[in-house]
């Protein structure tokens, strides 16, 4: 059992998937993480992939878009436009060690959930916020998706585009929003160890903007260096190593290679794929030649993986030295055995009793897979937290008949 | 039938369950407890009987703090104290109230 943030206790008013993924990185990792939502409409999240809103999703079988970005975490039903609701997050924010929010900076203000007053509530949590593109500057108070936040204002969406085309490359779901989350809680284990460390309770700020940029980084600081109107973008193997692109197979999947020090591995490469012939002919026996040559030399690796199926070479490649990999469609990760070996995918059962699994938070400690549970249903711990709290059955049935809880 | 509105509190003749309506219905229903109609939790029916050998009317004993709806009504009920019998609006079971997604685009 992977338990390393067991007894930390994380207070979630957030919603879709991007401060989500966070809190639900923090749970694989064994903490205690309360996700608050609306007594009514709960997280928006909740029916995307099940009510015919997704494309691709046939409503059939797990929630799957609320179960991975919020399993394991205990979720309760509190209106926080109520007077009642606030007391409520106020006490809850007592227990806590973590709030966690993406609510925008003036529903944080009208709900009174802004830094000041959860810190009136309890002055040592760590108070963490994800932003569309950051706290500061004349659009911090704007709404943001990973969609236009990451992808589209963060350059994802221009740089992977081909460079045939000049249409943006389409985003798939929550792309931005689980790498975000990644950096969240990466920000909430470094402000955790500097409380414990000096007391001090930080305010982390995350944004999808800045998220994209760190992953575009190579690009961006390139484009400083070079001074760059855009950034160069190449076709499928015109580079000056043959030995590294896309290679498509006889029943069109692709290999691709990835042998940087392509001398080094260039007689080994020969021989797996059957032309020893190559290994010493003058034209491209050394990576010099082969970048003077690299059009016929491509010609060469193109005609020969296209002589056998992507099954076939996946078995003679199996021994190679140098780094090479099958291009695999998402489904076939179910069957990689490396995903299987260090337990990346964590099976759950849903309240349904749907099976599913999982991606595991992509840190393991001690060598220990995640045991994951499934996301929980709208406010299905309510009564138990209540019950935590200390409040009545009695005021918990008025709260409940007010509507201030679920 | 009691007039319904939220707020009142409603007693089962022949358990311990208690309600307390949270929306009332669009036209009047009859809510039963135990397959008998549910009286005002202050009345001297309340509670006054006994749970009958019918099994369709204690299949779903009734669970503190849970809400129960009818979408057809629009009835919800919450309940204030449980009981042994089942909860019916008009003579269909009431299920306990599910999340109701909101339809959304990311």
């Amino acid at each position: 059992m992977t338990s390393i943030l067991h007894g930390t206790r994380v207070l979630e008013v957030a919603f879709w998937t991007f401060v989500p993924a966070a809190g639900a990185i923090l749970a694989d990792w064994g903490a205690d993480v309360l996700k608050v939502e609306h007594p009514e409409t709960g997280d928006p999240q909740r029916g995307l992939a099940t009510l015919g809103v997704m494309p691709g999703a046939s409503g059939d079988g797990a929630d799957f878009m609320i179960q991975f970005p919020n399993r394991g975490k205990r979720s309760i039903g509190i209106d926080l436009h109520t007077d009642e609701g606030r007391e409520l997050i106020y006490r809850l924010a007592k227990t806590a060690d973590v709030f966690l929010t993406n609510f925008l900076p003036d529903a944080r203000t009208r709900m009174q959930i802004d830094v000041e007053h959860i810190r009136a509530a309890n002055p040592n949590i760590i108070y963490v916020r994800g932003h569309g593109q950051g706290a500061k500057g004349p659009d911090a108070t704007k709404g943001g998706y990973d969609g236009a936040s990451f992808w589209a204002r963060g350059g994802m969406g221009d740089t992977l585009r081909p460079a045939d085309s000049d249409l943006p490359a389409g985003m798939r779901p929550a792309i931005g929003d689980v790498m975000g989350g990644l950096a969240i809680a990466a920000g909430i284990s470094a402000a955790l160890y500097q409380r414990e460390r000096t007391g001090h309770a930080a305010v982390v700020d995350t944004s999808l903007l800045n998220t994209a940029m760190w992953q575009l980084q190579p690009d961006v600081v390139m484009s400083g260096v070079l001074g760059l109107d855009d950034i160069p973008r190449f076709a499928n193997n015109t580079a000056a190593n043959p030995l590294v692109g896309n290679y498509r197979t006889g029943d069109g999947r692709w290999i691709f290679l990835n042998m940087m020090e392509s001398d080094r591995f260039w007689s080994d490469f020969c021989t797996h794929l059957g032309r020893t012939d190559l290994i010493d002919d003058e034209r491209y026996r050394d990576a010099k030649v082969r970048a003077d040559n690299r059009k016929a030399c491509v010609a060469e690796i193109t005609d020969t993986f296209a002589s056998k199926s992507f099954a076939e070479w996946r078995d003679a490649l199996e021994t190679m030295e140098g780094v090479w990999a099958p291009v695999q469609k998402v489904p076939e990760l179910y069957d990689d055995k490396q995903v299987i070996a260090n337990g990346y995918l964590c099976p759950v059962t849903d309240a349904q009793g749907n099976d599913l699994s999982l991606v595991g938070a992509p840190v393991q400690f001690d060598e220990q897979p995640h045991q994951l549970t499934a996301a929980p249903e709208h406010g299905e711990h309510t009564d138990e937290l209540m019950l935590e709290l200390g409040y009545s059955w009695d005021e918990i049935i008025e709260l409940k008949t007010s509507g201030a809880i679920l | 039938m009691t007039d319904l509105e939220p707020g009142t509190k409603l007693a089962s003749v022949v358990c311990a369950t208690e309600v307390v309506v949270i929306r009332a219905p669009s036209q009047p229903v009859e809510i039963t407890c135990g397959g008998v109609a549910m009286v005002p939790a202050d009345g001297p029916d309340a509670h006054s009987g006994t749970l009958g050998a019918d099994a369709t009317d204690s299949d779903n004993p009734t669970l503190l703090g849970k809400r129960y709806a009818s979408d057809e009504t629009g009835l919800e009920l919450l309940c204030a104290k449980a009981g042994d019998g089942s909860l019916a609006c008009n003579g269909t079971p009431l299920p306990i109230k599910g999340a109701k997604p909101l339809p959304s685009s990311d």
